[in-house]
């Protein structure tokens, strides 16, 4: 992982460089908010350490300048602070995750592990459900034939393959596919469990979706006696 | 100059070609002059077939409909490759598709609709079908293949008059039709550098393809689900 690390303390910067980097980061180290800012819109980092009280433009603030600036990369507040009301105001900037000060350089590296983790294990390139494979990087739905699937019809299948013991209602599956946001409605949702429904018998697969209009749904496999 | 040779050999085998073809110019023997009128007969009876619907308030079965009789050449490259020799009995027995039909479909239920609906007419008789639609080739070719016997006032190679003639039936949909046609163009293009690459290409564009009559035939049956 590339991190950037924005703190101001030369001494406790040094002792996190040589922690990250003997667990194999790389870290780019700078010394205020607006050197921050400046990285971040000019390099990729996987991770963004930063401290809040620094010269110059405070850790908060450069938080809210990157994300207005669209960047998505996560980042971790080192905070002196530990009431309650500078942690929300950290999150609440758009950091993702926060250390109170002093804090075990143990558990910084435990949470950048964690990070880890989540970018690489978490999200399969493909996930198996009965006779079928879906390739969620490429969009494509196998079984004894293929067929290309849209983004949202992915995202659809994912959350019901990865959730196929549970019945999973309309307004669940339209939050986890489309977003908050999207205005997309009961009705919509049925024509894409239409297409995937439809694309599932194309590849002559023996997993089917069961529900009707109203929902819930749920992934079902047909085909336990014949597995692939 | 690598080119200019490729071009010779190309020049010179195709000249060969020819004046095999001119050898063996009567693969079809007698049997040949009865070809082009079978084809159209079945391609009539097809026709028929889909204005029978049409006229019943349904929609046209398909979108359109070709034909060909294999050129001899290709006929005589095909026994060759198949280890038969050059005889009519061959070409017209042995291979069964001398006469081709293609109907290309706007949706991929007609297709299905057309197989059953061929499978119970009088006039043929399925003798082979292969469902490439349900499962694609391996390159992501997709398409249904009936072989089928027809009766016909003529005789055949068997000896039998009137005799029995095969013919070759692919449906498909217009984008299963597009896509053979540019793996088509493909297959003959031999100066490729990244054949594998492309070939992968293809076989994504495929299964978008695929993909887009998929979809296509489930919002009919949505906008339907309204009537």
């Amino acid at each position: 992982m590339r991190i950037l690390l924005a703190e101001d303390e030369k001494e406790l910067s040094r002792v996190l460089i040589a922690a990250m980097q003997s667990t194999g980061y790389e870290v780019v180290p700078v010394y205020n908010g607006l050197e921050a800012v400046k990285e971040a819109e000019s390099e990729i980092f996987d991770a963004m350490l930063f401290d809040v009280m620094m010269p110059v433009m405070t850790g908060i603030e450069a938080v809210q300048k990157i994300r207005a600036a669209g960047n998505q990369t996560y980042i971790i507040m080192l905070t002196a602070m530990a009431e309650v009301d500078d942690k929300v105001t950290g999150l609440d900037a758009g950091a993702d995750d926060y250390i109170t000060k002093p804090f075990s350089l143990k558990e910084l590296l435990a949470r950048l592990r964690s990070l880890e983790r989540r970018n690489e294990n978490y999200t399969e390139d493909t996930l198996d459900f009965g006779d079928i494979t879906l390739v969620t990087t490429e969009q494509r739905l196998e079984s004894y034939n293929s067929i290309s699937l849209s983004a949202e019809e992915t995202k659809l299948l994912n959350i019901l393959i990865l959730n196929s013991k549970k019945k999973l209602d309309n307004k669940t599956l339209i939050e986890h596919t489309w977003g908050k946001n999207e205005k997309i409605d009961s009705e919509m949702l049925w024509i894409y469990i239409s297409y995937l429904r439809q694309k599932l018998q194309s590849v002559n697969a023996h997993v089917s979706i069961y529900g009707n209009k109203r929902g819930p749904y749920q992934l079902i496999n047909n085909s336990k006696e014949d597995p692939k | 100059m690598q080119y200019k040779n490729q071009f010779l050999i190309l020049r010179i085998k195709n000249i060969k070609l020819v004046i095999e073809g001119m050898n063996n110019m009567e693969i079809y023997g007698t049997y040949g002059k009865y070809l082009p009128e079978i084809k159209d007969e079945i391609m009539h009876k097809i026709d028929e077939l889909n204005h029978e619907i049409d006229g019943q308030g349904g929609r046209k079965l398909y979108e359109h409909l070709i034909g060909r009789v294999k050129c001899e050449d290709s006929m005589i490259e095909k026994c060759q490759r198949k280890g038969l020799t050059l005889t009519p009995k061959s070409a017209l027995s042995n291979c069964k598709d001398a006469i081709g039909i293609r109907v290309v479909c706007n949706f991929i239920d007609d297709i299905y609709k057309l197989v059953n609906l061929l499978k119970t007419q009088e006039w043929c008789k399925v003798v082979k079908e292969k469902d490439y639609v349900s499962k694609s080739k391996p390159n992501g070719y997709r398409s249904y293949h009936l072989i089928i016997k027809v009766s016909t006032p003529y005789p055949d190679v068997n000896e039998k008059n009137p005799g029995d003639y095969y013919a070759e039936i692919q449906l498909r949909t217009i984008a299963m039709d597009s896509w053979a046609s540019l793996e088509h163009e493909l297959k003959y293009k031999h100066n490729i550098k990244n054949p594998e690459q492309i070939g992968n290409e293809l076989k994504r564009c495929a299964d978008q393809l695929a993909s887009c009559d998929v979809q296509m035939q489930t919002i009919r049956q949505v906008i339907h689900e309204y009537d």
